[in-house]
């Protein structure tokens, strides 16, 4: 066992951790960050995405004693004082969810990309995306609540670029 | 908690994060066959799980510094070292027009959040079949340097990729770079066939340079056979310029000679079928440049 600290969503947590753990395991088990999903282990769902230092990864993929000193976002930290940021409420106009377990994921994902690129074209927002899954299939919902925030309704990039498809 | 159970837990090991090559190997002596060295973990971690491997020791290339960085080698070139990751070689400029087959089948690695893990040298080192970028590499006559107990040697990518999930490299040796010989007139193109960020089915690496009026031509295919291999006939159809007609005369002729496999992903007649086309797209793409 080694201790490690790591600040999520800004706040400093130290935790001992076995040098086997996963980030995964050691923000659902360690810390109960539950938002962060466990689905596939292999990093093709991204359901476990999390911001590490700046940077989207898949947590099942990196070892918790990587993120020792680091930084980690999770969906919660992109509305640190409770209001809702704008990809979220398009996402609850538009139905961008129906069982909801993917919904952290895709949040944070989108929530990154506008937040690099404000208006993102069909093609930006697929790579952005290329890494998650919906077994729900609400990938129009979403398409449409990254459109809104990125101020595209009704005609802006983004439906261009999805007329042009 | 999961822990214990396979697939989704680790088996047991001690981490390390060493700060140089030397330390690296140094770790390496001690442990031997107990070590795994590890770039951004993408492979290894799922072996891994799967207790494909069970390493008591990892070894963690992250925070070897004199590792991190792509540059020119004096005279034309690139070294790209083996820390660095798939997103990173893909930042403006890193990787020129001549190394387009490169940029090409890098940016078709998996998705983002992988490639801001995943290293070339990972890549390599893991050896299975359909991973992207040794065909790129291959094209583009890479070598692999590798570093140990003797001393430092240069292998050809062609010949370190020995078969799947067997690479050239001794348990003492670490991998630190992989170096591209430059060349100026050269352009490139690299088409896969694959479902979403799944793996690869079929890939086709191709590279011309261009000497005056004759034009020198590389075609590698990956993710069809357990190891990349070039296909000579290929790049005989097409030695005399890229024309509609020489197009169509080198999917046929790749469809006749590329060898393929059945596996569980898909059946050898189907890859075929899938060489024919990528390869119309890759030369298609390359025609009247």
């Amino acid at each position: 066992m080694r201790e490690i600290s790591v600040r999520v969503n800004g706040r400093l947590r130290k935790r001992l951790i076995k040098d086997n753990e996963l980030l995964l395991d050691f923000l659902r088990e360690r810390l109960e960050v539950r938002s962060v999903k466990a689905a596939c282990w292999r990093g093709e769902c991204g359901l476990c995405t999390v911001m590490l230092d700046g940077a989207l990864v898949k947590s099942c993929l990196v070892l918790a004693v990587e993120a020792d000193g680091g930084e980690v976002k999770t969906v919660e930290g992109i509305s640190p004082g409770g209001e809702l940021a704008p990809i979220q409420k398009a996402f609850v106009e538009h139905g961008a969810a129906q069982c909801g377990f993917c919904t952290p994921a895709w949040v944070l994902a989108t929530h990154e990309l506008l937040r690099n690129n404000p208006h993102p074209s069909l093609a930006d927002l697929t790579e952005a995306v290329s890494g998650l899954v919906c077994r729900c299939g609400t990938y129009n919902q979403i398409r449409e609540a990254v459109a809104e925030v990125a101020g595209a309704k009704p005609r802006g990039r983004l439906e261009e670029g999805l007329a042009r498809t | 908690m999961s822990f214990g159970s396979p697939y989704v837990t680790l088996p047991d090991f001690t981490y390390h994060k060493p700060k140089t090559v030397d330390e690296a190997l140094q770790l390496l002596r001690e442990h031997g066959d107990e070590a795994k060295v590890m770039g951004g973990g993408i492979g290894l971690i799922a072996f891994m799980k799967e207790r494909l491997m069970s390493p008591s020791h990892l070894i963690d290339m992250k925070g070897v510094e004199e590792l991190r960085n792509v540059s020119q080698v004096p005279g034309g070139g690139l070294r790209i070292g083996a820390a660095v990751t798939l997103s990173e070689l893909l930042e403006e400029g890193k990787l020129g027009k001549e190394y387009a087959v490169l940029r090409e089948a890098v940016s078709k690695v998996a998705d983002p959040m992988i490639r801001r893990r995943a290293t070339l040298v990972g890549n390599l080192c893991e050896a299975i079949p359909w991973v992207d970028s040794p065909p790129a590499l291959i094209a583009l006559d890479a070598s692999v340097e590798a570093v140990g107990t003797e001393g430092k040697r240069s292998i050809p990518v062609s010949s370190f990729i020995r078969g799947p999930v067997d690479i050239d490299l001794a348990p003492t040796e670490i991998v630190t770079a992989v170096e591209i010989p430059g060349s100026r007139g050269r352009e490139g193109a690299f088409e896969k066939f694959t479902a979403g960020s799944e793996f690869s089915l079929a890939s086709v690496a191709v590279v011309t340079v261009n000497g005056g009026r004759k034009r020198i031509a590389k075609v590698v295919y990956g993710a069809v056979n357990s190891t990349p291999a070039r296909c000579t006939e290929v790049e005989e159809a097409i030695k005399d310029g890229i024309t509609p007609g020489s197009v169509r005369k080198a999917a046929l002729v790749a469809f006749e000679k590329v060898e393929c496999m059945d596996d569980v992903l898909a059946s050898a007649t189907y890859r075929k079928h899938l060489v024919k086309v990528i390869t119309m797209k890759a030369l298609g793409r390359m025609m009247g440049r």
